[in-house]
């Protein structure tokens, strides 16, 4: 008996609460009035177990109501946002394929379909045209950059994150200490001093000072040993040395595959970190052969570029690729986000 | 038990025989992150306590520093590996140009077509039997006759057609040789004019050319007659349209250009005045682009201004110095001089217009020319630069001597045979004037090692040396201080004088002579300053890129220049302002909405569809790189008076009728909101799926009992939720913050120029973060950098981050926090 009257108790504020809430709501009526119609069937088979059950039928009916109205305003609202965060890729590339008079005098959102081809390929020559720089060039580049500084972030990684957990050398604590520590500092602080070392080490002028520091990644160290926390078991080592494997065997072969879904979830993060990188590569990167994608697309800034169609299109080559990559990898590349909060 | 021997064993045996694999795995990570992180980091901390502000040719890595004070001196066009591609002279044409040179630098006279060499070496060139088109034998010998006999009308008939038919299919590229030693020429003149013009030789020029003089002058009144009667092409007229836009919009009244001159010459308007110059200057050497955005049309027809060059040294003999003052209403010189402003921030701009006014011959460098083994200071700079030139060419291309001889003869006996009266003048190429600073110019690289081996190749290497410079630089200086003590004295001198003539002023109560006797004081004051700062620090001719004081330990110097000029200090303070505002202003509806969207995709009442899908789109922003979408909404947001209109602006006028629209980079904080815009659409999607994460780690139970007692949505939320996701929300500020303090991307390509706002009474670009700052401290795109300052502020960059961190940390922080953090990291195990 008090339970029931601790759910009723409970039932009334709730109602209560969506009342408040459909307030807020009354703006977005018009839009809740269609779902609500949908859901009308749902809400009046809900309502007659509840009116069996509660003998409150008005309050009830109206906080089902309330409650469809609700779903909808959130439905209404996660909509506008998913769409808003694509639209400007999705302006970006439809007007890549109309000329530049229709794009400054209308609105389109829509490719062009009467000319889509031939409009993008005349866009392609007045980039070409003007550019002062050549996109498969810029493309070589970022491509060499975030393969290698990717493959020795994460191999490196990999190794320092297997040696902290699996030995028991003396400093391994404090060390790991440090590299939590250091996670935190500000790359772009040490960037004086970095050109300094990299024009002593003559390495100016070549795609090396990107690639290089990618060894020590404090971060994907962190995560990776995180990883390796919760899933390796040393009785796999173990073993491996028992059958008389040597120890970088036991990492390469045996305890790297092991790793993969850390290393995979790092190597996607760390390969995006790279290929969008800009402030470091703006000073590094000194001569025009080493430029990378990005670099290039920051030269479609100026004032020198006018056709907006063929502005669209070369903003869309840069695009482009990643948005395919990220139909493919989204999965991980969200998990990975997602783990990314937790584990910190 | 067992099994727990064999474990101690195996550790024992880890503990042992292993912990060196230890060693090894990580030293790779330790090493690389000492090597490309700690060092440098550490080096920048030195840096920012070292005094580098005059430096740099030598930290930027020009060991070479010459290379630097080449440029300085123009000297690099030579050496620059382009430079066939910039003269648009191909590679056979330099061996005549070549010639040109010889017979130009050595023997000027020896272009008479009777000349011995030249006949020698068209009879050399018949007899020659390389399969080129070439004059028969008969005309070699017709032409070795009529030099035989002093006599060139011994050529006429067929010898002579044939050599000017040969000759013709010669002239093009020989015309291409004779515009290109023009322009060489008019480079080298006015070279040697403005070594001329310095201000030593300026006051020995003996007559004086006065306003009066000027407008009496030829050249002036032929060229504003000119103005009425000429026939312009299409180009010129609308040069000539914008030149009138131009002047009715800064001067009082509508004018055209003729109207203009007419003013001048009723005396209406000073010749003094900087419209003036500009006007004849742009009419001259235009190569303007219109101001409009989006309009593509260039005006490359110049007409030509006679009496420029008149102009020119009447300004500087009179009143260059009024000049530069005016032409600097668009830069800051002025208020820089005057103390008002500081430039660190226009510096780009404050060389682009000194580099304009050099161009206009209106300031200039000092020439410096090899003598001997040594290398001077002097305005006998032709010789040497013929010298440079020449060996250039020799040195890079080669072709028949003999053909050149032939065909430089020939275009003599040409010119000899069309001028009979004059003979083959040299002036006649002189004025096929193309402007040479558009062919030859200095493109701000250099390939030192290049640069080095083709400086060695012409005999150059040792004068003009770092050496030469320096004690060049130190002669200068010497001098300077010389010049500055005799002012000093002088000064010092009047000094009495003067404070007793405004005290006696001011016992009479005199207003107007109180005034003016404050100003002689004042002035006198001022030049004492002068003086003493000029002898302290002394200029020196290479003082730009004074190299003597770097790696110099200055303790707090760098910290002390910041913080001692209320200028320098209001725009660093400012860019980290504007930093925190750009930050904040994007962060608080992220988090916002993150929350907002994590509750409700987790809410187990909504049961959203397609909850993947959604979040997979809400977090592509995040992964496009940021440049790309700072350059488009760039574009989408501009602005453009005439016709051609961005996305915003379509919207704002057929949609919102604004039939304006607004130009949204013209204001401070429009420009700010839309950088706080794309900061929010980029990260609110990566803030969510870290918060769901969050919120999903939580454990279940824990919502079950809420439940059971009696807890609705929101009493959920607050008392559970939000309690638990506090590590998450620390993690994703920090993050942020960290992030948010190194932004860089976005606002540097959404706007280059941004407007500038009053910060604490200095004026600072409205959306410069720390970042761009250090940036264009450092690695700027002017000669003069100011490392230590840059490293000076990525420190207190340093120090910002992690004061800033702790004092979240410590904010956030509860009593609770340990434990929720232990049970996020069990839910994470759980779920990971």
């Amino acid at each position: 008996m008090a339970d029931n009257k601790e759910k009723l108790n409970q039932a009334a504020e709730k109602a209560e609460e969506v009342k408040a809430v459909e307030n807020t709501v009354s703006e977005t009526k018009e839009a809740v009035e269609k779902t609500e119609k949908a859901v009308s069937d749902k809400v009046e088979t809900a309502e007659e177990t509840v009116e069996t059950s509660a003998p409150a039928p008005k309050k009830m009916k109206s906080m089902k109501a309330a409650r469809a109205a609700y779903s909808a305003l959130v439905y209404v609202v996660v909509t506008f946002f998913s769409i808003l965060a694509i639209i400007p890729f999705a302006y970006m590339i439809t007007n890549a394929t109309w000329d530049t008079y229709t794009i400054t005098t209308s609105l389109k959102i829509w490719p062009n379909f009467s000319n889509l081809i031939g409009q993008t390929v005349k866009n392609y020559h007045s980039l070409v045209d003007r550019a002062t720089f050549s996109f498969a060039v810029g493309f070589r580049n970022s491509f060499v950059i975030s393969v290698s500084s990717t493959a020795l972030s994460v191999y490196f990684s990999a190794l320092t994150a297997y040696g902290i957990k699996v030995y028991d050398f003396k400093g391994r604590k404090p060390l790991f200490a440090m590299i939590v520590g250091v996670m935190m500092v500000p790359s772009a602080v040490n960037i004086t001093g970095f050109y300094r070392l990299m024009h002593s080490m003559n390495l100016l002028g070549t795609l090396w000072p990107l690639i290089l520091p990618a060894i020590a990644a404090p971060a994907t160290v962190f995560f990776i040993k995180q990883y390796l926390d919760s899933s390796l078991s040393l009785e796999i080592i173990e073993a491996a040395r028992i059958d008389g494997a040597n120890e970088f065997f036991t990492f390469n072969r045996i305890c790297l595959p092991l790793m993969m879904p850390a290393i995979s979830t790092q190597a996607i993060f760390s390969f995006l970190g790279s290929w969008n990188n800009f402030f470091a590569p703006s000073i590094l990167l000194v001569t025009s052969e080493t430029k990378t994608l990005p670099l290039m697309v920051a030269a479609l800034y100026g004032d020198r570029y006018t056709d907006m169609g063929a502005v669209n299109l070369g903003l869309s080559i840069s695009v482009v690729p990643i948005i395919i990559v990220y139909c493919f990898l989204q999965r991980y590349i969200i998990s990975g986000v997602s783990a990314g909060g937790v584990k910190e | 038990m067992a099994r727990g021997t064999a474990k101690s064993t195996a550790r024992r045996r880890r503990g042992v025989s292993y912990s060196k694999w230890g060693y090894i795995f990580v030293t790779p990570f330790i090493i690389a992150y000492l090597i490309f992180s700690f060092y440098p980091l550490l080096t920048t901390f030195i840096y920012s306590a070292s005094n580098m502000k005059r430096t740099t040719s030598k930290f930027w890595g020009f060991d070479n520093k010459d290379v630097f004070y080449d440029r300085y001196l123009n000297l690099n066009d030579l050496y620059s590996d382009d430079f066939d591609n910039r003269t648009g002279v191909d590679s056979k044409s330099y061996k005549r140009l070549r010639e040109y040179f010889d017979k130009y630098q050595n023997n000027a006279d020896s272009l008479d077509p009777l000349n011995e060499d030249g006949v020698k070496a068209i009879v050399e060139y018949a007899s020659f039997n390389d399969g080129e088109e070439k004059y028969s034998v008969e005309t070699a010998n017709a032409v070795k006759n009529a030099y035989d006999n002093k006599d060139f009308s011994l050529l006429m008939g067929e010898p002579y057609d044939e050599l000017v038919t040969w000759f013709s299919g010669y002239k093009n590229e020989t015309m291409m040789n004779m515009k290109a030693l023009a322009n060489i020429r008019t480079r080298l003149d006015a070279i040697v004019d403005s070594s001329a013009s310095d201000e030593e030789s300026a006051t020995e020029s003996e007559e004086a050319m006065t306003e009066a003089s000027f407008l009496e002058s030829e050249a002036y009144t032929e060229f504003v007659a000119s103005l009425d009667s000429t026939e312009f092409n299409p180009a010129q007229l609308a040069l000539l349209d914008y030149l009138s836009g131009y002047l009715s919009s800064n001067l009082e009244g509508d004018y055209t250009v003729q109207s203009y001159f007419a003013a001048v010459s009723d005396g209406k308007i000073s010749i003094t005045d900087p419209s003036f110059y500009y006007t004849c200057y742009t009419l001259d050497k235009t190569k303007i682009d219109f101001a409009e955005e989006g309009a593509e049309e260039k005006i490359n027809s110049n007409i030509p201004v006679s009496f420029l060059s008149d102009l020119e040294s009447f300004l500087i003999e009179n009143s260059w110095k009024d000049t530069i003052n005016s032409l600097n209403s668009y830069s800051d010189l002025d208020a820089y001089s005057k103390g008002e402003k500081d430039l660190h921030e226009s510096e780009e701009q404050l060389y682009a217009d000194l580099k304009t006014l050099q161009a206009a011959g209106i300031i200039n460098i000092v020439p410096l020319v090899r003598s001997g083994d040594e290398i001077v200071e002097s305005d006998d700079y032709l010789s040497n630069k013929l010298l440079a030139y020449r060996r250039y060419i020799d040195t890079k291309y080669e072709t028949s001597d003999v053909a050149i001889a032939a065909a430089s003869q020939i275009s003599a006996i040409k010119n000899f045979g069309e001028l009979t009266s004059e003979g083959g003048s040299p002036e006649r190429f002189a004025d096929l004037g193309i402007n040479i600073y558009a062919m030859i110019s200095y493109d701000g690289t250099v390939d030192i090692e290049k640069y080095r081996q083709v400086k060695s190749t012409l005999g150059l290497a040792d004068s003009l040396s770092f050496a030469s410079y320096e004690r060049l630089d130190k002669e200068r200086k010497q001098a300077n201080i010389e010049k500055a003590q005799q002012q000093l004295e002088e000064n010092n001198a009047q000094l009495a004088d003067v404070k007793a003539a405004y005290e006696a002023a001011k016992a009479t109560g005199d207003k107007k002579t109180t005034q003016e006797a404050y100003e002689a004081l004042r002035r006198v004051e001022n030049g004492i300053t002068e003086a003493k700062e000029n002898i302290s620090n002394p200029t020196g001719i290479l003082s730009k890129v004074d190299s003597s004081r770097f790696y110099i330990f200055s303790g707090m110097e760098n910290y002390r220049q910041i913080f001692n000029s209320k200028s320098r200090l209001d725009t660093v303070v400012g860019s980290f302002v504007n930093t925190a505002i750009l930050w904040v202003i994007g962060f608080i509806p992220q988090i916002g909405l993150a929350l907002l969207l994590s509750a409700w995709f987790t809410d187990k009442k909504i049961k959203l569809k397609g909850l993947n899908f959604m979040k997979a789109m809400m977090y592509l922003p995040n992964v496009i790189t940021s440049v790309t979408i700072a350059v488009f909404f760039r574009k989408i947001f501009m602005y453009s008076s005439g016709g051609t209109s961005s996305a915003s602006q379509l919207f704002l006028r057929n949609v919102l009728g604004i039939a304006k629209g607004y130009n949204f980079f013209e204001s401070a904080w429009a420009t700010r909101f839309i950088i706080c815009f794309i900061n929010f659409w980029m990260w609110y999607g990566n803030t969510m799926i870290t918060l769901i994460a969050g919120i999903t780690s939580i454990s279940e139970s824990l919502y079950e009992s809420a439940q059971i007692d009696g807890a609705n949505s929101y009493q959920t939320y607050t008392k559970i939720t939000l309690p638990l996701l506090r590590p998450i929300l620390l993690y994703t500020l920090v993050t942020s913050m960290i992030g948010g303090l190194q932004m860089f991307d976005i606002p540097q390509y959404i706007n280059q120029n941004p407007p500038r706002i009053n910060f604490n009474g200095t004026m600072i670009r409205s959306t410069r973060t720390v970042l761009m700052y250090i940036n264009s401290m450092a690695f700027g795109t002017s000669s003069h950098k100011y490392v230590g300052i840059a490293c000076a502020t990525s420190v207190l960059l340093f120090i910002t981050t992690t004061i800033l961190s702790i004092i979240v940390f410590y904010i956030m922080r509860d009593k609770d926090a340990a434990a929720a953090k232990k049970l996020a990291k069990k839910g994470a195990k759980k779920n990971g």
